[in-house]
């Protein structure tokens, strides 16, 4: 079941555009949605919020229309952009108190679980608490008010990486117990360990949306000396860069058979670095 | 509206709001520019919004089960209430200035029916000049103010001016009460017909832009 399917999403800027943004989650999915700063990854985010509005484009949550069941859409879903940085000198008793009174369907015996299982204490303020507690805390609202969706707009970011394991290991559990999760990041490392899906934003277009295993394996990664480079591997290979031993790029995962050269199996961030170069070529 | 205005109450109400709502007691001043008492009322609704931006208050608003013009109609109800417990607080403070000190105000208005009658359209006013300009970009609350100060400002000296100049003014409605009641509660009520007229204009206009923000 999709419970978010988006389909010719577009939003025209002076400088920018995203164009026919489409992709779609399913229940209990991990999707992470990926591009450089600047793709369009927080932008499509809010319009599926309706917080930038679009200029053309369908977007569905648990098939409902968001123009037409927005508050049913809203209690049913959890958004978290960047890290909880609102009000970072009120008690968390405080915001939780008000927050609870907007969710008729609020859970506070979730609530207390989550604050005890992420060791929350609701007498500190934001202020008090390091990015990666802010965001334990941030999916503790949106959980508890039994969110199904959590839409996460750079959720790892600047946390340390035990802090995000952490909260990687929170995703996949959630997922296991059917929460959908769309998030967006430039820390692809945190994808390959726990996303099912890929959606890849590139100026403003959707690159590709499909399975992660599916994606990584179109592409193999290579390692090349000088004495290497013939046009051939020149014309197969996506992105081209030196490295301190020759040179790195990926290739189709045919192209890289037919070239009968040594490759190894590319993950998220050498994928998105070299397409990005090439892009730039 | 009752979560709204809970959300502004426990989250983004300022401190100076309590400490502006206190200077109602500037009314027992014997000589005074009474209209300054709500010109603060208006200094401690902008800091509201100022912190909240520091606060991202929007961005916390935005996570919530809400539609965009909800929050604005929270934060206009929450200015009212504010505004009208200044008012209200200010009546016994005005009760207490005549029985107390019986000489006349050299420097504007008499803190009576009338007073209270333009300090509403005041607010009205500053409410249409400041909310639908902050509403089209919060970012910039501090160009909103200083609009909405001018206006209050402006329309405060012209008032003050006519208690003067004015001979109606001067002589009947910058009286003691209870003289002339019956023309300074016709004030009164157009006062608050137009507060209520011009807020209710600058919640609709606000909240057409907001809607339409992209944030």
């Amino acid at each position: 079941m999709e419970v978010l399917s988006v389909q010719g999403l577009c939003k025209r800027y002076a400088t920018f555009a995203l164009s026919e943004v489409g992709f779609a989650v399913r229940q209990g999915e991990i999707m992470g949605f990926i591009g450089r700063n600047g793709a369009g990854k927080t932008t499509t985010l809010k319009s599926l919020l309706n917080i930038v509005h679009p200029d053309a484009g369908v977007i569905r949550f648990f098939g409902l229309s968001f123009a037409e069941h927005e508050m049913e859409i809203k209690r049913r879903i959890g958004f978290v952009s960047g890290g909880m940085d609102q009000y970072m000198r009120k008690r968390l008793s405080t915001i939780t108190s008000v927050t609870r009174s907007f969710y008729p369907s609020w859970d506070d015996d979730a609530y207390r679980g989550y604050l005890r299982r992420f060791a929350l204490d609701e007498r500190k303020t934001p202020n008090q608490l390091s990015a990666g507690m802010r965001i334990k805390y941030s999916l503790s609202l949106a959980l508890s008010h039994r969110a199904e969706l959590l839409i996460l707009d750079e959720p790892t970011s600047g946390l340390d990486p035990v802090s995000r394991d952490e909260l990687l290991d929170i995703f996949l559990a959630l997922a296991r117990e059917g929460v959908s999760i769309l998030f967006s990041t430039h820390i692809t490392g945190d994808l390959d360990r726990c996303a099912d899906g890929i959606t890849y934003i590139r100026e403003g277009r959707i690159f590709s949306s499909e399975p992660l295993e599916t994606f990584v394996g179109k592409y193999r990664a290579l390692a090349l000396t000088e004495d290497q480079l013939t046009d051939r591997v020149r014309d197969m290979a996506i992105g081209l860069k030196p490295a301190k031993h020759g040179y790195t790029a990926v290739a189709l995962a045919g192209d890289a058979q037919a070239l009968g050269l040594p490759s190894n199996k590319a993950d998220l961030e050498t994928i998105m670095v070299h397409v990005e170069k090439e892009g730039q070529a | 509206m009752r979560q709204l205005l809970g959300k502004e109450i426990r989250l983004a109400l300022h401190p100076t709001n309590l400490i502006f709502l206190s200077l109602s007691a500037l009314l027992l001043v014997p000589d005074y520019p009474y209209y300054v008492v709500f010109f603060y009322t208006t200094l401690g609704l902008f800091f509201v919004c100022l912190t909240g931006r520091e606060n991202h208050d929007i961005e916390y608003g935005l996570m919530l089960p809400v539609q965009k013009r909800s929050l604005v109609r929270g934060r206009v109800a929450f200015s009212v209430l504010i505004e009208l417990a200044q008012l209200l607080l200010a009546v016994p403070f005005a009760i207490l200035r005549g029985a107390i000190s019986p000489a006349p105000n050299a420097v504007g208005i008499e803190a009576n029916v009338a007073f209270f009658g333009f300090s509403l359209l005041l607010m009205g006013l500053y409410n249409l000049a400041f909310f639908p300009r902050y509403y089209r970009n919060p970012s910039r609350v501090g160009r909103a103010y200083l609009w909405g100060s001018v206006v209050f400002s402006l329309v405060m000296i012209v008032l003050e001016l006519l208690t003067h100049v004015q001979p109606f003014f001067r002589d009947r409605l910058d009286t003691p009460d209870p003289l002339y009641l019956g023309a300074k509660l016709a004030v009164l009520g157009l006062g608050a017909a137009a507060y209520l007229l011009l807020t209710w204009i600058a919640y609709r206009v606000s909240a057409r832009r907001f809607e339409t923000l992209d944030l």
